[in-house]
């Protein structure tokens, strides 16, 4: 429900208050990325990309019901290119975050509905929607959350480091949907990391060829998805603490598997009935 | 720079972050993530120079214009 409406599924839940607040950002923030961008962020595609799925792999497929109408009202445009208007780049980067926002604000709907079910809550973590919502929104700040500090400064090392080299290589060239479609969506997943350097980088046109243009640009994107797995990470961490069950473990097949509760985070978390709403 | 020597660097630095967040995503304890690490690093790297052995060898029997 949240995937077709923002908001839909807390709604259901009877959380009103979540579900009206989503709503409004997530669709406010798509709305305003629309009419800076004049809708023409499909236009981005040369003629030959355009096909019916194109913009099944962007991350405003993450909004799927703004982006069907956005596509329904506005397509690929029309027959003769037409200039982008000037707030193309910050007009894409909104509709794409509202476009994984509302991704994150479903698995917080998940986590909530089966929080519902259980009706006890038996570990203390932070809530697991909110804490890739912090990874999302800085590399490593989810697990940081959770009071795997180590782990925080490895996984923001970690994309952080290959995004900076990504970018090296490409000569910035990476920092713009217009040139890279859908290899900056892969980006997206690093959220304002990724915008605050294309915003400090800007959009200017490129002289000559950059070398090592092609890796450069397949690395910052690979930066993007690693970020999704650690966002996973985080959701999984949180999950099982709440809930009482084992944690991700390869040893698992062995039998040796860790117990949520057996684990020793460093920081402080809260307590669990607070953030289960 | 020696293009092959950067391009070997490039390919093991960007597997090494693949790899530590695949070791992350699998174990939830720091210890036994860190533990995972050089045998998946290892296994990673013998099988893509495996495979790029392969592709070469096919590159200059198979594909050689030359």
């Amino acid at each position: 429900m949240t995937w077709l409406v923002p908001g839909g599924g807390h709604f259901y839940l009877g959380n009103l208050r979540t579900a009206a607040i989503g709503f409004v950002v997530i669709q406010g923030l798509y709305l305003l990325g629309v009419i800076l961008s004049g809708g023409m962020f499909l236009e981005i595609l040369p003629p030959e990309m355009r096909g019916r799925f194109a913009a099944a792999l962007t991350p405003e497929a993450g909004n799927l019901g703004a982006l069907i109408v956005h596509v329904k009202a506005y397509g690929f445009g029309e027959r003769v290119p037409r200039p982008f208007p000037a707030g193309i780049h910050l007009g894409v980067i909104l509709t794409a975050s509202a476009g994984i926002l509302n991704l994150l604000l479903a698995s917080r709907a998940h986590f909530e509905a089966r929080a519902q079910a259980r009706a006890t809550i038996e570990g203390a973590a932070p809530n697991p929607g909110i804490a890739v919502l912090a990874g999302w929104l800085l590399p490593g700040a989810g697990h940081f959350m959770q009071g795997r500090k180590a782990r925080a400064v490895a996984a923001f090392l970690c994309v952080a480091s290959l995004f900076a080299l990504g970018t090296f290589l490409a000569e910035g060239s990476n920092l713009d949907r217009t040139r890279h479609f859908y290899y900056w969506a892969g980006q997206t997943f690093l959220g304002p990391t990724a915008f605050l350097a294309e915003m400090v980088h800007g959009h200017p046109l490129m002289t000559k060829t950059a070398a090592y243009a092609d890796g450069g640009v397949v690395l910052a994107s690979i930066a993007g998805m690693l970020n999704v797995m650690l966002m996973l990470d985080v959701y999984g961490y949180s999950d099982a603490r709440l809930f009482g069950e084992p944690v991700a473990s390869e040893a698992d097949a062995t039998g040796e598997s860790t117990s949520a509760a057996e684990m020793q985070p460093t920081g402080d978390l809260q307590p669990a009935g607070e953030e289960a709403q | 720079m020696n293009d092959l020597a950067l391009h070997v660097f490039l390919f093991l630095f960007s597997t090494a972050i693949i790899v530590a967040v695949s070791c992350m995503f699998a174990e939830a304890e720091d210890a036994r993530a860190l533990k995972l690490f050089p045998k998946r690093y290892f296994t990673f790297v013998v099988i893509s120079a495996a495979v790029a052995a392969v592709m070469l060898v096919a590159e200059h029997t198979l594909a050689s214009v030359s």
